[in-house]
């Protein structure tokens, strides 16, 4: 027989009446609460903080206390005078744009090729996912020397076969573009796992039906594959933008931002505003700008695939 | 009580005794931040720290050392933490900062007069700021000179370096070196792109040796945009446009190579020179003056100064002090200090104090630090102001667009002076807020 229950609020469950199993509800609120103070303490308290500083003038070495007022200036000095944050921003959305479509692109393609009965296939995978778990500074340093416009073995190959030589990541006009390049070599292999899975995950009875109907392999594809493979798509389109979005550690081993900023992003250009020149709150209102700018495209992705899967 | 309880209470108890008395016997710890850390360096700045902690029993000192590319940012953030260090050794461009923040202690007086007694007054304004409060301890000053590859200057019909500016221009031409296939092999000037101090401190002194400024006397307003800083740009293009110079080479790590012909370098580079596996430190490398610009009368150059300074916010300031008094004082008349010895011998650099430029005046004597210590006596050093690192980092990247073929020197210029005037005039609000 069940104990007699209490409601207690709007917002607590139905409190059994017997005292052991409110005692044990009580200890349930209390583990529930541990990782509640520990995210309050070190994620909304750090972004209500910085959303505080972003309104202010601050160095990081004075007093929080003695943080001079600046309202919404700092907004202002970013979106309408710092060209260097400008050219960041577009910087980085090349490099979302470039990534995000290369890796769904290749991430998709190179899944259907492994998800079919190809020779040596478990070891393809392997390969493929090897970049995805080596460190990125590795990578970074790795590529700075088959980049480099003198020794680099990507230039004595292109000059083998009788094209000029190119600078790659010390040319204004093709630093950003070798950099996308690396991370598509990065992550690529992260995404072809998650489309593997969704491609493994439709069943096999859809294709078996569509043959005897007198289907083709694009027809297949067209109607069957892509729209149960989009609630992947999602996934992959959402996280590999938030991430292109956030690039820095590749950027920083790499260019630097170099040649004149020419390959710097919104991320870089934040750590050295905060830490090369002390200035916090200008750092802290880029935060909440890119914070703003991911929100939106997220929220943009996530309606555009998700009302479209839902009408299928 | 149980068999087991005992022996919990007594193992506890033996800890208590044991971490109390070393807690006793070292009852004050002192962490110091530097950026020197080679093995060869952290190994004679240990032996410093040993030699005192033994004459000091009671004082515990660590030493932390990270990149100087990173040691700003550890200052930041370990200040902001909270785990700040006791005693910093940081270059001197970032005191104004420091000071408007009130993160320096004042240097007690002993130490100043001590600081007045054997230093010049060149570099004790070089650890002070406009108020003319000094800060703490110079040690290294480091002025730039041209650095050159004899055999490559031979080989490419030069006997002697270049003494003006269209001697550089045509002598880096002749040094560089490009295959058939565009693969540069052999650079006649090489520049630093990705680090500041690298193109900025070169730029600072061809401009100087221009007759230029970088910024006015009273530190106020930038004054680089002019026309001999303009001239001084319109070098950077030309030797890009005859292949004098590529940024794709850097200088810093292709000179010790024998891949560089010239590079405009500090002192503290004669460990990494002499240690070089592509160039002959002994036979090869070479200094000369800085090459004389269109619009300047005589060699000139820049020295920048780095100094030993305490957190105002340790509580063992008396005991910081006495540490860094202890390092920078001559204990035996003649022998020079123990930092002296360290960055002569280890580093190559020019100690501050003239107790240790005497002492050490035979290791400077050589043919690479006797020609820095000669340009130290002219070298204008280097204008410290608050906002002075954002300027440098914006000067930086305007030169590397001139490099890089992306703007013009008047363009670029323009566009850093505007930026770092509003940097020093937000300054100086901040300062009167």
């Amino acid at each position: 027989m069940s104990s007699p229950a209490i409601k207690s609020s709007w917002w607590m469950p139905d409190i059994p009446k017997s005292a052991v199993l409110r005692r044990r509800m009580l200890w349930a609120y209390v583990f529930v609460a541990a990782p509640i103070i520990a995210l309050l303490v070190f994620l909304a308290g750090p972004i209500l903080f910085s959303g505080w500083v972003s309104l202010h003038r601050w160095d990081m070495l004075s007093p929080v206390g003695d943080m001079p007022w600046r309202g919404l200036q700092n907004y202002v000095f970013l979106l309408t005078r710092d060209s260097i944050f400008i050219k960041a921003l577009g910087n980085t959305f090349l490099f979302a744009i470039g990534g995000v479509g290369a890796n769904t692109i290749l991430g998709l393609g190179f899944a259907l090729l492994l998800n079919s009965r190809i020779r040596g296939r478990t070891v393809w995978r392997v390969l493929y996912f090897m970049p995805v778990i080596t460190a990125p500074l590795a990578l970074a340093v790795m590529f700075s020397f088959i980049f480099d416009r003198n020794y680099g073995i990507v230039n004595s190959v292109i000059t083998a076969l009788g094209l000029p030589r190119q600078p790659f990541l010390s040319g204004p006009n093709q630093a950003l573009m070798t950099l996308i390049f690396i991370a598509i070599y990065q992550y690529v292999g992260y995404y072809i796992v998650i489309f593997l899975a969704g491609l493994q995950g439709i069943p096999q009875d859809y294709y078996d039906a569509a043959q005897v109907d007198g289907a083709g392999n694009w027809q297949e594809f067209r109607f069957i594959t892509l729209p149960l493979l989009r609630p992947v798509m999602l996934f992959v389109v959402v996280t590999n933008t938030i991430g292109a979005l956030q690039v820095f550690d590749l950027v920083f081993a790499t260019t630097g931002g170099a040649p004149a900023n020419s390959s710097m992003t919104v991320v870089l250009h934040m750590y050295n505003t905060a830490f090369k020149f002390s200035r916090m709150g200008r750092a802290s209102a880029m935060a909440f700008i890119l914070f703003a700018i991911i929100m939106l495209i997220t929220v943009m992705q996530v309606r555009l695939l998700r009302d479209r899967s839902y009408q299928d | 009580m149980s068999f087991n309880r005992s022996i919990l209470v007594l193992l506890s108890l033996a800890l208590i005794l044991i971490f109390g008395a070393a807690t006793l016997a070292q009852d004050t710890t002192l962490t110091m931040l530097t950026h020197w850390g080679t093995e060869d360096q952290l190994a004679a700045q240990q032996a410093i720290i040993d030699a005192y902690m033994e004459s000091n029993p009671g004082v515990n000192i660590e030493l932390v050392t990270v990149d100087f590319g990173e040691l700003r940012t550890k200052i930041i953030t370990g200040r902001t933490a909270g785990i700040s260090a006791d005693v910093y050794h940081f270059y001197h461009l970032w005191l104004p900062d420091f000071v408007n923040a009130g993160v320096l202690d004042q240097p007690p007086e002993d130490a100043l007069a001590y600081i007045n007694e054997n230093v010049a007054q060149g570099t004790i304004d070089a650890v002070s700021t406009s108020d003319g409060q000094t800060w703490g301890y110079p040690t290294e000053v480091n002025p730039y000179l041209l650095v050159y590859n004899k055999r490559l200057l031979a080989e490419a019909g030069y006997d002697t370096p270049p003494a003006n500016w269209n001697e550089l221009k045509e002598i880096a031409a002749a040094i560089t070196q490009v295959d058939d296939t565009g693969a540069i092999s052999q650079v006649g000037l090489g520049v630093m792109p990705g680090w500041d101090s690298g193109i900025v401190h070169p730029f600072s002194a061809l401009l100087f040796s221009n007759g230029g400024n970088y910024l006015s006397a009273d530190r106020t307003v930038a004054e680089f945009n002019s026309a001999q800083g303009i001239e001084t740009l319109q070098l950077y293009a030309d030797l890009v446009a005859s292949g004098g110079t590529d940024p794709s080479i850097n200088g810093l790590g292709n000179f010790p190579s024998g891949t560089v012909g010239m590079v405009i370098m500090a002192p503290w580079w004669r460990a990494t020179l002499r240690a070089a596996e592509g160039v002959d430190f002994e036979t090869e490398v070479r200094v000369a003056e800085i090459p004389v610009g269109p619009s300047g009368d005589a060699p000139s150059s820049i020295a920048y100064t780095w100094l030993f300074a305490v957190d105002s916010s340790s509580p063992n300031k008396e005991a910081a002090w006495d540490f860094i008094h202890w390092m920078n004082a001559e204990h035996d008349e003649g022998a020079g200090s123990a930092i002296g010895d360290f960055l002569v011998n280890a580093l190559g650099a020019i100690p501050s104090f003239d107790h240790d430029q005497a002492a050490f005046a035979e290791s400077m004597s050589d043919h690479y630090v006797s020609a820095f210590v000669a340009a130290s006596a002219y070298a204008r050093p280097e204008q410290i102001v608050a906002g002075g690192q954002e300027i440098k980092t914006l000067l930086q990247v305007e030169i590397e667009a001139v490099l890089a073929g992306m703007t013009t020197p008047e363009d670029a210029l323009a566009s850093v002076e505007q930026q770092a005037n509003a940097i020093l005039e937000e300054q100086r609000m901040m300062a009167e807020e």
